[in-house]
């Protein structure tokens, strides 16, 4: 079993922090009609960003999905101009231009952030080849979702990667365990053959890895090992990284039944209403807090220090956001060519 | 006899055609190759309009598996599907003046070689796109399967297209939904001047199919035997239980990918071992062997289908090119 | 005689769809989440139900291969209604639409026919950025063999649908999900409207507003802020882009002199240049002045509530252009 030490852990763990209070500060944010759109929450999925995003370097490239906070804040990029952004200001990382859907951070790494279905790997793989081209020792990763894999391009993409050996990590969240399915009106799963994802990039010969995506310390030595063949010029790794899909996405609007409360982690007879069996069992900010205590890194008064400091620094965020001025109507052209 | 001879009779000794239907694949075999043959030579002489590709060397494929489909079975082929059609029960006449261009051809002359449909043989149509029909016979699949009556449909289409993402959702749809399709890959090395070493990667073409948990076979391709015994397995899973099938027959092209094609890419003496399977050549070795015909009349026979196809040919280059009026029939439906 | 009752656009469209599938039983649907789940905007609610999942598939998020099934479906004896999720996404589909479905009656000489319609969700609102709201509809009417309808009403949407889905070859069916709460008097049972025909929603005299999808809301509601400036505004919505009722649009235009056209699409060699060029062919001698395109601003579709709205021209835009055209100032 990989173990983690504390300087790492807690390093991880801090951005799981800093996106569950994000996130969460979204929905509050929606709820008082300051933004509109759909919107897609990484609740449930913090370990495994997360812990990808520790192993990666400043010049590493990123590419995201739909489903984009988690990485945006995971690494490291200024929650200010991301809350502009879903806001819709002209301070945000896109001018106010992309919202919530789109938001990418040049100077962190990412290229461009799709949100039709498949289209990152594609930008990922391209990244990839770019890296490669100029021999850079960096690698490309490209986070998506399990649908993602249907897409014909992703497909293409594998090939390519695995063909010309680029450097890419491709990091598949498969959170469709507990998605209720259409018939009870939550989120289909994948519609899908194969009785393994891994099988799909695995017929073009990429080097795949499963692991449990809650669990950091896996997924952290799964990503290591991933970026050093990559850097290495070994081709391609294909990371299925499992999460239990957090219940309040399960209509087309997320829904928070309560925010997250640390002490719920060593206290779990405390948690109550209707995601409580979610909260007790599949939680990743809660997990790894108990683990941290359990394993002697960090105290709890510890962590929920660090916890009322993300807090602190999310309500910053929000409140920078909300006081950004709109971008003007005289900008609505800008950037529209080179 | 050649090994692999042997053994498609050994694997499939209750499936052995009887005499007749032996020289119906022969006879069907030599068709495509004369065609083609005839045709290389119209397309050198310039008068063809536009770009031909042929599939001399790939005839036990189209023939090994059309030989068991039933008149409504359906077919999608690619830009390389003479031998498709034919092997369909098209009317050479009217392919030849579709090829040619003419008025009485499958498509008023307007298609081409790569755009020639015949519903009455329930062919869905050749076509250009890499993949493009893929997913029409997928959809004819589906078709059939909501009729009920055992119909299957057949996706011929080349190593070049086991690159395109359609290939991945169609395979993954036609397996969710145990559609009656089969899905014939003529591997036969390169994708127009390209090695499929150089653009596919992976350990086997076959894993494209298997990932979906579809039934998936290697076949010998210019054994029109081998082809003919698997494609009797895929169609039996496919008209009893409904599922898809996946086949990769490797073959060999004699000639360019288009007519033209100077063939650079080519090692020459690949080239040359690949001649010694001509699959003609091989079939009536083996008819021979079996006794079920002799040299001179499989002679015989290679004559009479190069008149019947030089005839076809002459009747429909006699036929009128179509007129201004026909530009713009059958738009709409 | 049609009764007056009302329903949604939804509804309405989702009428058409029962009666159809009732009516026929080679109608099928396929899409993303459209079956159990009833479709991310509700807009196939009660159809999995009623005809089970032979007849409405769930398709994987595959639109390439799952379309050129819909394709080889429309090919052997089946009519499906594909759905493509946001009309952004038809640039998925392109090649089994283009290559394939547009041209294979034509290819094959009429041996084959592909009845069927691929509807899409297009339209500026709600802020879903900018791959979640174009309208590229301009792609589609560009392919000979396509038949594309827009209807603006929630009549308009039933009797279009069922044209659509009971003619015998490709019809793209482009619904703008802003519309889909609006509620009209829509008639009950089995009701057509003919493709190819347009519809003139308010009678005038000074110009002729030609006015596609919500553009034709827009449009009249720009006719009633003119006619407080005594301006009389002819609003007519084409219906159908492909086949082009050109004989009302002309008759309206020699009557008028003057024209706008405003479409929902990108400006740039949209829609618009289309049918004010053919418009200016068959009345120039009628005009008084060019006919006037207006169209979305020929940028993405921006996320900030502050720029969105401002990409669509309104009704007092649309009505400060046309009092300047009717005036002859520009």
């Amino acid at each position: 079993m990989p173990t983690l030490d504390r300087r790492t852990s807690l390093s991880i763990f801090q951005r799981m922090l800093m996106i569950r209070h994000f996130e969460e500060a979204v929905i509050a944010l929606y709820k008082q009609g300051r933004f509109a759109s759909h919107y897609h929450l990484y609740i449930g999925q913090e370990a495994t960003g997360s812990a990808v995003l520790e192993t990666l370097s400043e010049k590493d490239l990123i590419c995201t999905t739909h489903r984009n906070h988690g990485h945006i804040i995971g690494r490291g990029c200024d929650p200010n101009r991301a809350m502009a952004e879903i806001l819709g200001r002209a301070s945000g990382f896109n001018g106010g231009r992309s919202g919530t859907l789109h938001i990418c951070d040049h100077s962190h790494g990412f290229l461009s952030t799709s949100a039709v279905v498949g289209g990152c790997a594609g930008l990922a793989t391209g990244a990839g080849f770019g890296l490669k081209v100029r021999r850079e020792p960096h690698v490309a990763v490209g986070f998506f979702g399990d649908g993602a894999l249907e897409e014909g391009l992703v497909s293409e993409s594998f090939n390519i990667a695995a063909l010309w050996k680029l450097p890419v990590v491709y990091v598949c969240e498969n959170n469709s365990a507990g998605a209720m399915g259409p018939q009870q009106g939550g989120y289909p799963t994948a519609i899908t053959a194969t009785d393994s994802f891994v099988r799909l990039p695995a017929a073009y010969g990429i080097h795949c890895l499963k692991v449990d995506g809650t669990d950091i310390a896996a997924v952290y030595a799964a990503a290591s090992a991933a970026g050093q063949r990559c850097r290495g010029g070994d081709g391609p790794v294909f990371i299925e990284a499992f999460t239990t899909r957090w219940p309040g996405s399960s209509p087309l609007w997320p829904e928070l039944a309560t925010v997250t409360d640390l002490n719920d982690a060593w206290d779990p007879a405390r948690i109550s209403g209707p995601h409580a069996d979610w909260s007790r069992h599949h939680d990743p900010v809660l997990r790894v807090a108990r683990e941290l205590v359990a394993g002697g890194h960090a105290s709890r008064d510890e962590l929920m220090a660090r916890d009322n400091e993300a807090r602190m620094r999310i309500a910053a965020a929000a409140n920078f956001a909300i006081d950004s001025p709109m971008p003007a109507p005289a900008s609505v052209g800008d950037h529209v060519f080179a | 006899m050649s090994t692999s001879m042997q053994a498609a009779s050994a694997s499939s000794v209750q499936s052995l055609p009887a005499a007749e239907e032996a020289l119906r694949l022969l006879r069907g075999m030599q068709f495509i190759r004369s065609f083609e043959e005839q045709v290389r030579n119209l397309s050198s002489g310039g008068v063809i309009p536009g770009l031909v590709h042929l599939c001399a060397g790939q005839e036990a494929v189209a023939v090994g598996v059309c030989s068991l489909l039933r008149a409504d079975d359906m077919i999608a082929s690619n830009h390389r599907g003479h031998g498709h059609c034919l092997a369909k029960g098209a009317d050479v006449t009217r392919l030849a003046a579709e090829v040619l261009g003419r008025r009485t051809g499958y498509g008023l002359g307007r298609g081409g070689s790569l755009h020639m449909f015949d519903a009455a043989n329930g062919n869905l149509g050749t076509t250009g796109i890499v993949g493009g029909g893929v997913p029409l016979a997928a959809g004819a699949a589906l078709s059939a399967k909501r009729r009920g009556r055992g119909q299957v449909a057949v996706s011929f289409f080349g190593d070049g297209a086991l690159n395109q993402g359609l290939l991945f959702e169609v395979l993954n749809m036609a397996s969710i939904w145990r559609l009656p399709v089969l899905f014939v890959c003529e591997n036969n090395g390169f994708g127009e001047f390209t090695a499929i070493e150089d653009v596919t990667a992976g350990p086997d073409p076959l894993a494209r199919g298997l990932t979906f948990g579809i039934a998936s076979e290697t076949v010998d391709g210019m054994d029109v035997l081998a082809v003919r015994a698997a494609a009797q397995r895929a169609l039996a899973r496919a008209r009893e239980r409904g599922g898809p099938s996946f086949l990769v027959c490797n073959t060999y092209r004699f000639g360019g990918h288009h007519v033209g094609d100077k063939q650079d890419y080519k090692d020459d003496a690949d080239a040359k071992a690949w001649r010694l399977k001509d699959p003609i050549e091989r079939f009536g070795g083996w008819l021979q062997h079996c006794g079920m015909a002799n040299a001179s009349a499989i002679a015989a026979l290679k004559t009479e289908v190069d008149e019947a196809v030089r005839a076809a040919i002459e009747l429909a280059k006699a036929a009128p090119l179509p007129a201004a009026d026909d530009l713009e029939l059958h738009l709409h439906a | 005689m049609p009764s007056p009752r009302t329903a949604t656009y939804r509804a309405a469209v989702l009428e058409a769809l029962f009666g159809e599938m009732q009516r026929d039983e080679s109608v099928i649907v396929m899409g993303e989440d459209i079956g159990a789940a009833g479709g991310v905007f509700k807009q196939t609610e009660g159809l999995f139900a009623q005809f089970g999942a032979e007849r409405v598939i769930d398709t994987p998020i595959s639109e390439a291969g799952a379309f050129g099934i819909a394709v080889g479906a429309a090919m052997t004896g089946q009519r499906p209604v594909f759905e493509v999720m946001f009309g952004d996404f038809i640039t998925l589909v392109m090649d089994q639409l283009v290559n394939q479905a547009a041209k294979i009656s034509y290819m094959s000489a009429g041996q084959f026919h592909v009845p069927l319609v691929l509807r899409t969700a297009v339209g500026i609102g709600g802020n879903l950025g900018p791959q979640h709201s174009q309208s590229l509809h301009a792609w589609a009417v560009h392919i000979p063999g396509l038949k594309v309808v827009m209807p603006s009403t929630p009549a308009d949407a039933k009797g279009l649908m069922a044209a659509a889905i009971r003619d015998d070859g490709p019809v793209i069916f482009f619904e703008d999900r802003m519309l889909y709460n609006m509620r009209d008097a829509v008639p009950e049972g089995d009701y057509v409207v003919p493709i190819g025909s347009a519809d003139i929603k308010r009678t005038g005299r000074d110009l002729t507003l030609i006015a596609t999808g919500r553009m034709a809301h827009v449009a009249l509601a720009a006719a009633e802020l003119l006619a407080k400036d005594d301006i009389s505004a002819e609003v007519i919505d084409p219906r159908s882009l492909v086949p082009l009722d050109l004989d009302t649009l002309v008759a309206s235009v020699k009557r008028t002199s003057r024209a706008i056209v405003a479409d929902g699409g990108y400006r740039q060699y949209g829609v618009t240049g289309e049918i004010a060029a053919i418009v200016t062919e068959h009345a120039f001698d009628w005009l008084d002045a060019p006919v006037l395109r207006v169209g979305a601003a020929d940028v993405p579709i921006p996320f900030s509530k502050s720029l969105e709205p401002l990409v669509l021209p309104d009704a007092r835009r649309l009505a400060r252009e046309a009092a300047a055209l009717v005036r002859g100032f520009r």
